[in-house]
């Protein structure tokens, strides 16, 4: 059975059609990578997997819990770094308080951030902020991850690191769905790639399969990106 | 009369000013909140009465409305009302009146929450009130502070207007010992009490200012 | 909330409109008061126990004021606690602000009005106990003011008490009023009295009893000719004549026994004795 499976999705903003019947699935341990041009529809695509938009037609079926990692982070700037990974778990969840803060300690730990733990967001790098907010949403033992554009707002030297997280993630088997405009990560990390285009998927499969097919707006988006 | 008979007679005048202070932030700070649901609310009655009643109260003289509390039961509902309410009906007029204006300060500062906080506790599962009074609110209270300052030093000025129901405080009393003593030394004392009033208030919201300053 | 809302504003929209009509009445100082607009009338006995609430403007010496120990004194007041004490009532002493004292009447927060309240002029509108002071209305100048007669006030600035009995006599003098430059309203006589000592006014018009207490230190002089010749009563509220009748059998009582006149002598230097109508 699939983690997750999207049906017919439809979506428009002000008579505008940004989603025209997507449908998708991702199984158990899968890497999902989405791509392609800005106002492809994209990011309105996983807005839309995350409950944050409500399509106007389609099905979405889970297997549990997901959790979203945001382009700005969004952390909450009140919260210490501790506080921001272990607040939801203790308050929503109601887990135990020894469980969620030795899980959210090995957590920090994993992400390199052991001695910012009682830092305030303000006082981290983007790069550090992200990662902190990864760990947030892992915290809440999430079956399926959700990024969006997760390095677009940091500086380049700093994207590195934040890539490095995913695929360390991948390598353990996390499921993850991840919208973005880095091609190589892309091609590296993902199992599967979606490419999205005037809100359809036009083009899709393994990295192999998508970035040699001869799909005219994927070499045209290619040929773009590489100019 | 000699200076201590002076400041004896203002500082019990004093502690009505404060009543007066304290009980009016006690009952408008959350009924300002009350208010800013309402006119922040999707619906729209709710939402146009809210507006009115904020316009109404930011545009009336407080004095006017200490009145017509006061005096109104009895006016409209033909309730006769004794001197007991008269302390009651400034409470009240002063808390309707500060409402409106922090509703404003709330709405100012809510608004002004960026939307991503919003949805990164509603992908963490947060409550629609665990978001607002565990997420928001609190960053919410740090932007509106330096309004709420300045609300809170004009209302240590304002209690001054407590003087048309005649309630005891500070500054009817000056006028009080002024008229028997024919002098201005009750008017110059009062002048110097609220000053230090307002002066402990602003170091004490100074203080909780800094207190707020842990993060940015 | 919604409805509480409504209410709250409909209650203040159509108080402001009852009291703007009450204030052009007050400042017009002829005319009944809001009664017709209450629905109860008021015409009880008080009991033994019961508490008996006197309106007075703190800001008037020397009937009602506070004394240097921040209590509230004054003749008017010494005779009210006389009174009490004779027919076993608690004493309220209730300062009000004078602009509303008709309101706190009316409202019942208050029994009566005692407190050097010009009967004349005032007759229809309040139920009158008899007439136990005698006040002119007179202007006050500064000593140094070269004012002596009615003549010298043309084109001068002369402030008077909103609403007083100071007012309404310059208001049956017409052509005395026209003469000056201009006529201001204030609330309160000390305010008045400040704006004459400052400058701003070149006369008050005020009560002659209330005058004694600022012409004591030499600032300020009195005109010798008086306005009008006015008399003190305690004013209750229209209809309410069983306590009036109460109040008034027992200061009948206390002028037969000689004690108003000994209260009045406690105000000796304010020249209250001589204006006494009672128990001379």
């Amino acid at each position: 059975m699939s983690l997750l499976e999207v049906k017919n999705l439809k979506k428009s903003f002000d008579g505008l059609e940004v989603l025209k019947d997507i449908s998708l699935t991702v199984e158990q341990g899968e890497v999902l990578a989405i791509i392609g041009p800005s106002g492809s529809g994209k990011s309105t695509l996983l807005r839309c997997c995350t409950n944050l938009e409500t399509a106007e037609a389609g099905e979405i079926h889970y297997d549990g819990e997901f959790g979203l990692v945001f382009q700005n982070f969004n952390l909450f700037p009140h919260f210490s770094v501790l506080k921001n990974i272990t607040d939801a778990p203790l308050r929503v969840q109601k887990r135990k308080k020894d469980e969620v803060f030795t899980e959210a300690r090995e957590l920090l730990r994993k992400m390199g951030l052991s001695d910012k733990a009682d830092a305030y967001p303000y006082q981290l790098s983007g790069g550090q902020q992200q990662r902190v907010s990864i760990a947030r949403a892992l915290a809440m033992n999430p079956q399926v991850l959700f990024f969006d554009e997760p390095t677009s707002a940091l500086d380049p030297e700093l994207t590195g690191e934040i890539l490095k997280v995913i695929k360390d993630l991948a390598a353990e088997h996390m499921t993850m769905v991840i919208v973005t405009h880095e091609m190589n990560f892309a091609k590296n990390v993902a199992d599967h790639i979606i490419f999205m285009d005037k809100g359809v998927i036009a083009e899709q499969g393994t990295p192999e399969q998508v970035f040699g097919s001869e799909n005219e707006r994927m070499r045209e988006f290619l040929g773009r990106l590489s100019n | 009369m000699d200076i201590l008979s002076i400041v004896t007679q203002l500082g019990s005048g004093m502690l009505v000013s404060i009543e007066i202070f304290v009980c009016t932030l006690v009952f408008s700070l959350p009924l300002g909140l009350v208010i800013s649901f309402a006119r922040m609310s999707k619906i729209k009655p709710l939402q146009w009465l809210a507006k009115v009643y904020i316009s109404v109260m930011r545009g009336t003289p407080l004095m006017l409305q200490l009145m017509v509390v006061y005096f109104g039961p009895y006016y409209l509902f033909g309730v006769r009302i004794s001197t007991a309410y008269r302390m009651i009906a400034v409470m009240i007029g002063f808390a309707i009146n500060y409402a409106a204006y922090f509703a404003e300060i709330y709405r100012g500062g809510i608004e002004s929450m960026p939307v991503g906080q919003y949805e990164a506790a509603k992908l963490l599962g947060y409550s629609r009130v665990q978001t607002f009074f565990h997420i928001i609110f609190p960053q919410v209270v740090k932007r509106i502070l330096p309004s709420v300052t300045n609300e809170v030093i004009t209302l240590v000025k304002d209690t001054s207007l407590a003087f048309v129901l005649a309630v005891a405080e500070m500054f009817t009393i000056a006028k009080q010992m002024a008229a028997s003593q024919t002098t201005m030394v009750p008017f110059v004392a009062a002048a110097v009490f609220y000053y230090v009033f307002n002066l402990i208030v602003a170091v004490g919201m100074e203080k909780l200012e800094s207190k707020l300053n842990y993060y940015r | 909330m919604k409805k509480r809302l409504a209410a709250l504003l409909v209650l203040a929209l159509s108080v402001t409109t009852i009291m703007a009509g009450c204030g052009s009445k007050n400042q017009s100082s002829e005319g009944s008061t809001a009664a017709s607009t209450g629905s109860t009338v008021t015409n009880e006995e008080k009991k033994e126990g019961d508490t008996f609430t006197v309106g007075f403007d703190a800001e008037y010496p020397p009937f009602g004021y506070k004394n240097d120990s921040g209590e509230y004194v004054g003749f008017d007041l010494d005779l009210a606690q006389e009174v009490c004490d004779r027919n076993g009532w608690e004493l309220v002493k209730q300062p009000v602000d004078w602009d509303s004292k008709d309101m706190e009447l009316e409202s019942g927060t208050i029994d009566c009005i005692w407190n050097g309240f010009t009967m004349t002029g005032r007759e229809d509108q309040y139920t009158w106990s008899e007439p136990y002071l005698d006040n002119s209305q007179i202007f006050l100048v500064s000593a140094e003011s070269d004012i002596k007669t009615f003549e010298d006030l043309a084109g001068k600035v002369v402030y008077v008490q909103a609403d007083s009995a100071a007012l309404s006599a310059l208001n049956d003098n017409e052509e005395l009023k026209s003469s000056f430059g201009e006529l201001t309203e204030i609330g309160d006589y000390n305010s008045a009295v400040m704006n004459l000592e400052a400058g701003a006014a070149d006369a008050v018009a005020i009560d002659s009893a209330i005058a004694t207490g600022y012409t004591k230190d030499g600032k300020v002089v009195a005109l010798e000719k008086a306005i009008s010749q006015e008399q003190y009563a305690i004013g209750f509220k229209l209809g309410n004549e069983k306590l009036r009748d109460q109040v008034q059998k027992t200061i009948d009582e206390m002028a037969a026994d000689g004690t108003v006149l000994e209260i009045a002598n406690k105000y000796a230097e304010d020249g209250i004795p001589d204006a006494l109508l009672i128990g001379k």
